[in-house]
């Protein structure tokens, strides 16, 4: 398993997210009312850039006509075909085999030094708080 | 591959995928008055009635252009995801014209020759430097006279290479009414194309009416596709006119082989009363219509998929598109089965290359070695 820096913590407020490259591929940070997820940028269906698609919430029904909104910002809605999918668990919201890697993402306290230890390195101060990805 | 060239001509690429399905956008509304005269240049256009709710507002999120401009509206960036990001060597551009929703007949036929002069100017002339963009003659179909007189106009435009109606009309596309426009395009070697058109027009999208959700909609207008199709055949268009070719863009494809079987059975009980047709229904098909495979059905069993495709004759039948910038996209790497060679073949390039009469090699031009800088407009906040 990998570390990744992200960004400063300062630097993706919720509502944001960043996409970045790691080890060749595409993976997208999202900050979502303080919590952090992220997925492969790469929708498992038709390989669209899945995580410039809308954060968006997850319509609900117990009867016909009847429709209620939940899990708002939780949702990401594909940019091409419009499949939405579980942030949390990278799986599409309607039954299917289709699921997209997810990565564990944390907040820590970092230095500088100990960061260079990794394969990819990130200029912080050591007292920044500072976005990783494990991958 | 790029080929050198041995006798001192520029070097040729062989052509390998056309996209039988991608739409030029006006940059701006106002970009088409440019092209009408007085009294019509005044007025307001009619314009797409958008009353479902497609995702994504109906395009790519990613083929937005930087500057806020419609997707679909810009070359360079056309070029790079059609041309370049899906290695397309020709694509057949289809202006989202909406014609048929503008009731009177003679401004739609304005209408529709702004729309020929528009792009004639810019995505055939001066977005065209290397000729890959190709597109259809608009018309106003609610207006035959003025329809025929479009396509004598523009038949010969090296690249106007079909005649283009929208799904919503008044009448199926076989009635006689219509006969004039096929003889017309039939006379000049342009087959023409049907594409689905804004859900508002002189029909409701669905034989009962407006259904409540887009998802409706959108299953069901090829419905309309089938009724045009087998008005075009019982009327015996294709007897009529024995070269002329018919083209469905956009309505899906898995539906034909029931629909022909079904219209040869009722023919073998029914034929009396259409003494014209000198073939079973069916026999019309692969020499007479193509279909384009956007947006392909996804069966769960993709292999179902090529069983389809046998019934139907794709490799005669169907060409392949992509209806950039469009939601429903489809990438020629991924939205398909595994494929026999030859079969791919035939549905990526060879069909359309033979109804467009498109050649087996392009020049190579510049877009074949230097990536393009532009960029899509980005979403989120801290990008």
């Amino acid at each position: 398993m990998g570390r990744f820096v992200v960004c400063k913590v300062s630097e993706l407020p919720p509502g944001g997210r960043r996409i970045v490259r790691v080890n060749g591929r595409e993976i997208g940070v999202f900050n979502v009312k303080g919590r952090y997820y992220a997925l492969s940028n790469l929708c498992p269906h038709q390989s669209a850039p899945l995580c410039l698609g809308e954060l968006t919430g997850l319509t609900v029904s117990n009867e016909p006509g009847e429709i209620e909104w939940t899990r708002e910002g939780e949702i990401l809605r594909c940019p091409w075909h419009g499949w939405e999918f579980d942030i949390i668990s990278g799986r599409t919201v309607f039954q299917s085999r289709n699921r997209v890697k997810t990565y564990d993402v944390r907040v820590e306290k970092e230095s500088l030094g100990r960061l260079r230890e990794g394969v990819e390195t990130y200029p912080v101060t050591v007292e920044d708080e500072v976005v990783i990805l494990e991958y | 591959m790029a080929e050198a060239a041995t006798d001192g001509a520029a070097p040729e690429t062989p052509v390998t995928l056309i996209d039988c399905d991608v739409h030029p956008y006006l940059k701006r509304a106002d970009e088409l008055r440019e092209y009408l005269r007085e009294p019509w240049r005044s007025r307001t256009i009619p314009s797409r009635r958008q009353i479902y709710l497609p995702p994504g507002d109906g395009r790519r999120l990613d083929a937005l252009p930087e500057d806020g401009s419609p997707a679909g509206s810009d070359p360079k960036l056309v070029e790079k995801q059609v041309l370049q990001g899906i290695g397309a060597d020709y694509v057949v551009l289809i202006p989202s014209s909406s014609i048929s929703i503008i009731p009177d007949p003679v401004f739609a036929a304005e209408v529709a020759q702004a729309w020929n002069d528009w792009q004639i100017d810019t995505w055939l002339g001066k977005y065209n430097p290397h000729g890959r963009f190709k597109s259809s003659i608009v018309i106003a179909p609610q207006n035959p006279e003025r329809a025929v007189q479009e396509i004598e106009r523009l038949a010969g435009h090296p690249h106007l290479v079909q005649v283009l109606v929208g799904s919503s009309a008044s009448a199926a596309y076989g009635k006689r009414q219509y006969h004039p426009i096929w003889e017309a395009a039939a006379r000049h070697n342009l087959p023409a194309a049907l594409h689905v058109e804004s859900p508002v027009g002189p029909t409701p999208p669905s034989p009962l009416g407006y259904p409540t959700y887009f998802l409706e909609f959108h299953t069901l207008y090829p419905t309309i596709y089938m009724t045009h199709l087998v008005s075009l055949i019982a009327e015996g268009v294709f007897e009529k006119y024995p070269d002329f070719k018919f083209v469905f863009v956009e309505g899906g494809s898995a539906w034909l082989a029931p629909i022909m079987w079904r219209m040869d059975k009722d023919w073998r009980g029914a034929r009396a009363e259409v003494p014209w047709l000198k073939r079973p229904p069916s026999g019309y098909l692969r020499d007479h219509i193509r279909f384009s495979t956007q947006p392909i059905e996804e069966p769960a069993n993709p292999r179902h998929l090529l069983q389809i495709f046998e019934m139907m004759h794709a490799e005669r039948v169907l060409m392949f598109a992509s209806d950039y910038p469009h939601w429903d996209f489809d990438d020629p790497k991924r939205a398909f089965p595994p494929m026999p060679a030859a079969l791919q073949r035939r549905i990526f390039c060879e069909n359309a290359r033979e109804l467009y009469n498109l050649p087996a090699t392009r020049p190579v031009d510049v877009l074949d070695s230097k990536p393009l800088s532009v960029k899509a407009k980005t979403v989120g906040s801290t990008w």
